[in-house]
């Protein structure tokens, strides 16, 4: 079956193995399957010797996090996210794409969301929402509207954050307020960024949804995101200028107010599409020190949690062994507040009992407290 | 699939559950690890969890009449990892614990699957570091490095594997549990332990390790050094040792392996330098900046171009990861590798060296060069693109001449990638029938039936009769 991957990239893989370690899903099984070396072995099978698409083959390929944690350990610059990307494509058109292009239609209709998200949240309070899923403890039933301060920056509000965590985008703004941008939140006029549909094969739909949210958007002002797994595609696949909110922050650190830090220790997170596509984690590192007491690292390099997107829904037993790993990781570092700039991993490691913060709520938090 | 295999996959099962595996896909991947070779089929893949399990699968293995092979992250590089035949595949990854630390006695008991980076990075809050650093040390375990006697740029000073290695619980062939070795400077008896290292599993299975812990060396420097050929840099290596010099690492890497590394770490390894040197020297801050001060003149005298000290511990550890990261950054210039581990006397390594450039030119291939100097352990990798037809002839032919040439300038096959099936069709040339033959009955002693990774290091004629059916360096290994 054609996986639709170059050829000849696919040959630029030498099973050299440096990559085992950086994979969560092997380093949580041991088996070669579950890693970025195995997967590309098979995908070799499979697209150049039309090896049979068997449970076991499309398991090894539906268990990828995407976290291309592997990425920067590879010598050779093998580009597995594009080979990953190219073969869930390609999965999900031999399945049906009806199926997960149905799951994900509610994101790029705002209200619908709204919506559906104030029904969850009631049934939520009637205790009809199993706990496993994973959601923010007590969804929201109302969210304040967003408000506009300038049109230095837009600060990008996406869909399913926006819903769920509108608090944290207006930690954000405040943020770069206090560093004297005028903000202009994108609300409804920009909505869902595609990244959600792109991870799940649905690589037109993504594309699509991106370039609405171009098309909605004035290229001469930058884009602030604080989801890293939005910030990872729009920087991807956008045709604006991108920015973390923390990359972008540390860069004008010297705006920012002079503040008593907040007696605290916080360990940083890193979300893998931070720290290995966009390669922009250390940023939260600079600002952070300047907001709190104490900033720790984790021992675990910087390995995934387990989130990844919709990878907890879909794939509840793996996810659960990686943050088991991330959790114990986490527990040896002891902090006060994990930091960590991406929704999904801040849900799925707060349905695993761990207390976090998006880094831009704790700077608002004492920058708040003066 | 055969009766007998559905037979001994519900035996496995009924121990393992589902960490049994033996569906087409996994069967497919365990056929390598991380050299050009294909094995066989791997059976079932058993991920045992415990010493308990691994005896059990052997037991289990042994009355359906079938081979084992244990493997740890799959990063060999001459195939002692890959099945021959259809053996049950004892996959050592997930006994993964660091059982116990006592700095006291600077001793660790580890399981064999533990990550050899994984138990350093433990270990550096304490002061301490396991010291044989294999390049491949972010993944390799420490069960493989057992296995393979591994060694690694840092071995220079402090010695390969084996010296740091005091006792080790083992699973025989026949299902029994021995600890060979133990805590003691000198424990009583033959030193089974030293026999065991760097059996490439075909002694037994190591399921625990005590290992010596080193103590963190107070002061550091590293150098890097710019030299116009390869020559100039081997004669720089010869000339610090003859000075007394003994530093920790002494690495040659050739100008095109250079650039390939520096496209992925970029510290700043000079491209338009025909080979660089990099030299570590530890220990008391006062010794270590003489000892970096008279490499550097060393350096000079013989043809150094530029000498670099790395500045920071961050541009230190970037230098040491290009370095390590060699072998799997090739394929930025060609898809596939095969590379030799001969070991050569220092004397005779710029010599060597040229002669290698020399054999890859006759055969119109690709060579880099990247090696541990100060051992005269060399990394020739000839690079090529598997997909060529008749490649595979050429490849093996220019490495049959490496080897030559490495032999008669007075050196070994091996210096520490172990000889797993490739090097076996080379035993005869360093080895006389009588030497292999005592090699062979070491091997019964342990291992009477042949049942622990059979039909590798030791060549056709001299292994066992029940394996006669596998020649050695079976058929079609080569791609």
């Amino acid at each position: 079956m054609d996986l639709g991957i170059d050829p000849d990239r696919l040959g630029t893989c030498v099973q050299c193995g440096l990559c085992l370690s950086s994979c969560p899903t092997y380093r949580v099984t041991g088996d070669e399957t579950f890693s970025p070396r195995g997967r590309i072995a098979l995908m070799r099978q499979v697209q150049l010797h039309d090896a049979p698409l068997t449970p076991e083959v499309t398991e090894a390929f539906d268990t990828c996090i995407q976290c291309l944690g592997c990425e920067p350990a590879c010598p050779s610059v093998v580009p597995y996210g594009h080979f990953i990307e190219s073969t869930r494509a390609a999965l999900t058109e031999h399945r049906g794409p009806w199926k997960r292009s149905v799951a994900l239609w509610p994101l790029s209709k705002p209200r619908l969301l709204r919506i559906g998200s104030t029904l969850l949240a009631v049934a939520q309070r009637l205790r009809l929402v199993p706990a496993r899923l994973g959601l923010p403890q007590r969804l929201p039933f109302r969210r304040p509207t967003h408000r506009t301060s300038g049109s230095d920056v837009y600060l990008f509000t996406g869909c399913v954050m926006d819903v769920w965590q509108r608090e944290v985008h207006f930690a954000t703004q405040r943020v770069l307020e206090a560093a004297g941008f005028g903000v202009t939140p994108t609300g409804d006029q920009a909505g869902c960024c595609g990244a959600l549909h792109t991870h799940a094969g649905l690589l037109n739909r993504g594309e699509q949804l991106t370039q609405q949210v171009d098309a909605a958007l004035d290229p001469s002002i930058p884009i602030i995101v604080n989801s890293a797994g939005c910030g990872a595609h729009l920087k991807q696949h956008s045709s604006h200028q991108v920015f973390d909110a923390q990359e972008f922050l540390a860069q004008h650190l010297d705006r920012l107010p002079e503040v008593t830090p907040l007696e605290m220790t916080v360990a940083v997170q890193d979300p893998c599409h931070l720290r290995h596509v966009q390669r922009a984690h250390l940023p939260t590192r600079t600002l952070l020190k300047r907001f709190v007491n104490t900033v720790s690292e984790l021992d675990d390099d910087g390995l995934c949690c387990g989130a990844g997107g919709a990878y907890s829904i879909l794939q509840p037993k793996m996810a659960q062994q990686v943050r088991d790993r991330k959790v114990a990781s986490i527990t040896r570092a002891a902090p006060d507040v994990v930091a960590s700039a991406n929704p999904g991993c801040s849900m799925h490691l707060a349905a695993g009992g761990v207390t976090i913060e998006h880094p831009m709520v704790i700077v608002d938090n004492a920058l708040r407290a003066g | 699939m055969t009766t007998s295999d559905e037979a001994l996959l519900a035996d496995l099962r009924r121990v393992l559950g589902d960490r049994v595996r033996a569906d087409s896909a996994e069967r497919a991947l365990l056929r390598r690890d991380a050299s050009v070779f294909e094995g066989g089929s791997a059976g079932p893949t058993c991920l045992c969890e415990s010493t308990e399990e691994v005896q059990q699968v052997v037991q289990i293995a042994l009355a359906h009449d079938r081979a084992i092979v244990p493997r740890g992250a799959g990063t060999g590089l001459a195939g002692g990892a890959i099945p021959l035949g259809s053996p049950v595949v004892v996959s050592l990854s997930r006994m993964n614990r660091i059982l116990e630390v006592d700095t006291e006695a600077r001793i660790a008991w580890v399981e064999p699957g533990v990550v050899n980076l994984d138990l350093t990075k433990y270990l550096t809050p304490l002061g301490y570091h396991f010291a044989p650093d294999p390049s491949s040390q972010q993944v390799c375990t420490i069960g493989g490095n057992v296995g393979n006697n591994s060694g690694g740029p840092h071995c220079l000073a402090y010695g390969v594997t084996n010296a740091h290695i005091l006792a080790i619980e083992v699973v025989l062939a026949d299902g029994g549990v021995v600890t060979l070795g133990g805590l003691n400077a000198e424990p009583a008896g033959y030193d089974l332990r030293g026999v065991f290292v760097g059996g490439e599993g075909m002694l037994g299975i190591t399921t625990k390790v005590a290992v010596r812990i080193t103590p963190n060396p107070p002061a550091v420097r590293t150098l890097l050094l710019s030299f116009d050929t390869p020559r100039d840099a081997a004669t720089t290596v010869s000339a610090v040792i003859a000075a007394g010099i003994v530093p920790a690492a002494m690495e040659v890497m050739d100008q095109r392996i250079t650039i390939a590394v520096e496209n992925y770490v970029n510290v700043g390894y000079p491209r338009d330098a025909g080979a660089v040197l990099l030299a570590e020297v530890d220990g008391l801050p006062d010794g270590v900046e003489i000892d970096a001060k008279r490499i550097a003149e060393i350096g000079r005298e013989h043809g150094a171009t530029d000498v670099r000290q790395a500045q920071s511990d961050e541009e230190r550890m970037l230098l040491w990861k290009g370095r390590k990261t060699a072998f799997g950054a090739v394929a930025q210039i060609a898809p596939n590798y095969y590379l030799h581990d001969t070991v050569v006397p220092r004397s005779k390594l710029a010599d060597t060296l040229e002669e290698v450039y020399r054999i890859a030119d006759e055969y119109d291939l690709a060579v880099v060069n990247v090696f541990h100097a100060g051992d005269g352990n060399l990394h020739p990798l000839l690079l090529f693109n598997g997909q060529e037809p008749g490649i595979y002839d050429r490849v093996h032919a220019a490495g049959a001449k490496i080897v030559e040439a490495s032999l008669a300038a007075g050196g070994v096959l091996s210096g520490e990638h172990g000889i797993g099936v490739e090097k076996q069709p080379y035993m005869h040339q360093m080895f006389s029938d009588d030497d292999l033959d005592h090699q062979e009955r070491l091997r019964h002693a342990f291992d009477p039936a042949c049942r622990s990774n059979p039909g590798k290091v030791i060549p056709v004629g001299h292994s066992c009769a029940d394996i006669q059916s596998l020649r050695a360096t079976p058929e079609g290994v080569w791609g």
